[in-house]
């Protein structure tokens, strides 16, 4: 796959504060999640990545050029900050027309990119329409819009999904993956939240404190564990006794039974269990970690900052 | 032949032919700053933006235009009833006179409308958008500084010629007027440009520091109503050179005084003002300076700005 962003000993300091401490890393074409807490050095690094900012040492080049040089390459990148900022008065084909235009696209072509975008992001009727007027989640979309006009190659996303109900959630979410799927556009998906990240991206960076803590697949991350999981209907309890009965350890929560490390014949014990026990079954399948497990040895703070 | 004319029936099919990759023309930075410049045009102008935002510019324009009509109508009736030589000892008002009369006018056009350009994009974040393009802080801040002279500029030059329009159509013999008076015409459309520098570097520089627009106008004006009688009142009290010193602060004559030097005559607004006799090396870079040193400022201020 082809690299689209290059962070080599990538440091940022601030005065006194390390805002990225030697940091490298690439990616790729698709969906790449960067994690961490707030002050992390997610924003940091894709302010550097645009060129916004001088690295204190290091490169962050982006599509194989430095932003900061060639500001150029800013045509081909794209960016959803995470506040507020769009103008209330003005519409939002209008304002994603001059948007285009600011990119390098000529007034004709940016007109038709502009509809076309909203249409995509579900705005097309609303599209003259004053943006004062638009929901959360309509700004959202707006938002997204503007960073897609201009047919990027890649495209940073800080926090699109900030602020919205869980509803508009799942709708960003899939935004962001048909925005991947049928548009071609890598993205840079920048959040606290790994449930959010788990369902968009294809790959993860996670920092903490400046530093890179790990990176990779997120199916890696998320393959299947040594634990069965098992969801009945009804005599949970009956079926717990009988599953202990023939020497198999459970454990229980509030969503079902998890039995550790089984072989293939655990699979008989559990049918014959079941049936023992008269409990219906509603689901039994090898368990699945969630990406929040893996970063539970980095501290109760910053499991808890990732949760939703 | 059955009579019956035959009727094809066409058939059409809507195709949704998806997302489609941008191929065309990416025109890059200097595309860039046209857009920004266009928007700051627009903006100014309130198109694009509801009524209300049409109100205070139009406003104002159709004030500098009645005060040049009301010139004209004046200047012509006075050709006509008491004739042209009574009328010309009168020494009425004309196009070197113009831009001084509307001064007050024009200043608090640029305190209301220059804000528009800045304020709003620092208060709602748009401005995060420019600076992720292919722009820097320094081509924005020259783009909206551009796209206000430009509207400041079209401000200054309309009413000075409806009023030339006015004085011909008002003379017993328009073509020897306009003969006798056609270097009034390089003169107004040299003096609209100090004019229209300074009022908008002033207006944008205030409207750099805040983000709010109303209080960038009230300082304006402010500033403007505050230093005239001050100074006009102070330089006459002291008088000498301190007094001509004293009077070149007075902002709104600043660039009075260069209209002043390129017609070669004072204004009505300025033949009193002690700075009046100073020299016009002296006016036109008081002038530089008061555009210049703002204009470096607003430039630092925007340079190094980041989202």
């Amino acid at each position: 796959m082809k690299v689209l962003l290059t962070a080599e000993k990538l440091t940022k300091h601030y005065k006194d504060v390390v805002a990225l401490d030697s940091v490298s890393f690439d990616i790729s074409e698709g969906i790449t999640g960067i994690l961490g807490e707030n002050g992390a050095g997610k924003s940091t690094a894709i302010k550097l990545f645009l060129g916004l900012i001088e690295p204190t040492s290091g490169s962050a080049k982006a599509l194989g050029q430095d932003a900061h040089v060639s500001i150029a390459v800013r045509a081909k990148l794209g960016y959803m900050p995470e506040h507020d900022c769009l103008p209330s008065n003005i519409t939002a084909a209008e304002f994603l027309g001059h948007m285009a235009e600011v990119s390098g696209l000529p007034p004709s072509h940016a007109r038709t990119r502009a509809a076309d975008t909203l249409r995509h992001v579900g705005l097309f009727e609303e599209r003259y329409r004053s943006m004062g007027g638009y929901s959360t989640g309509m700004k959202q979309r707006v938002k997204l819009a503007q960073a897609l006009v201009h047919d990027p190659t890649f495209v940073f996303l800080d926090e699109p999904t900030a602020g919205l109900d869980p509803g508009g959630r799942e709708e960003m979410l899939e935004l962001v993956r048909k925005t991947h799927r049928e548009f071609g556009i890598s993205i840079l998906f920048s959040s606290h939240l790994m449930a959010d990240v788990e369902r968009a991206c294809d790959r993860i960076i996670v920092l903490q404190s400046g530093r890179l803590v790990e990176s990779g697949e997120v199916t890696h991350f998320t393959k299947e564990t040594e634990t069965v999981f098992i969801e009945v209907d009804s005599n949970r309890e009956r079926l717990v006794a009988a599953l202990e009965q023939r020497g198999i350890a459970v454990t229980a929560d509030g969503h079902g039974l998890y039995i550790e490390g089984p072989d293939e014949s655990v699979y008989d014990q559990v049918r014959d269990a079941l049936v023992e026990a008269e409990a219906p079954l509603r689901r039994m399948a090898p368990r699945r970690r969630a990406l929040a497990e893996l970063f539970q040895h980095e501290g109760e703070d910053f499991a808890s900052e990732l949760s939703p | 032949m059955t009579g019956q004319p035959e009727v094809t029936k066409r058939e059409g099919t809507v195709f949704d032919i998806g997302y489609q990759n941008y191929t065309g023309p990416r025109e890059g930075r200097n595309r860039a700053r046209l857009s920004v410049i266009k928007n700051g045009v627009r903006t100014s102008l309130g198109f694009g933006r509801g009524a209300l935002a049409k109100v205070l510019p139009w406003l104002f324009i159709g004030v500098l235009v009645f005060i040049a009509i009301i010139m004209a109508l004046v200047a012509g009736a006075a050709d006509r009833l008491i004739g042209p030589e009574d009328a010309e000892q009168l020494n009425l008002p004309s196009h070197s006179d113009f831009y001084g009369i509307a001064s007050i006018i024009f200043f608090v056009f640029a305190a209301v409308g220059a804000p528009e350009l800045l304020c709003p994009d620092r208060r709602e974040g748009v401005i995060n958008l420019y600076l992720v393009r292919p722009l820097t802080g320094s081509d924005y801040a020259f783009s909206r500084w551009l796209a206000f002279f430009m509207v400041m500029v079209a401000v200054a030059w309309l009413p000075q010629f409806i009023l030339l329009i006015g004085l011909i159509m008002g003379d017993p013999q328009p073509v020897d007027y306009l003969l006798d008076n056609w270097l009034d015409i390089p003169k107004f459309l040299a003096a609209g440009i100090p004019l229209a520098a300074y009022t908008t570097t002033l207006a944008l520089l205030t409207a750099a520091f805040t983000t709010r627009r109303a209080y960038a106008a009230v300082f304006l004006v402010g500033l403007f109503v505050i230093t005239t009688p001050f100074t006009t009142g102070l330089a006459s009290e002291i008088g000498g050179t301190a007094g001509q010193w004293i009077s070149m602060f007075n902002l709104s004559n600043i660039p009075v005084h260069v209209n002043d030097v390129i017609f070669g005559e004072p204004s009505v607004i300025t033949r009193e003002a002690p700075a009046a006799e100073l020299s016009a090396w002296i006016l036109v870079g008081w002038f530089l300076l008061w555009t210049l040193v703002p204009a470096g400022v607003l430039w630092v201020r925007y340079r190094r700005l980041t989202p």
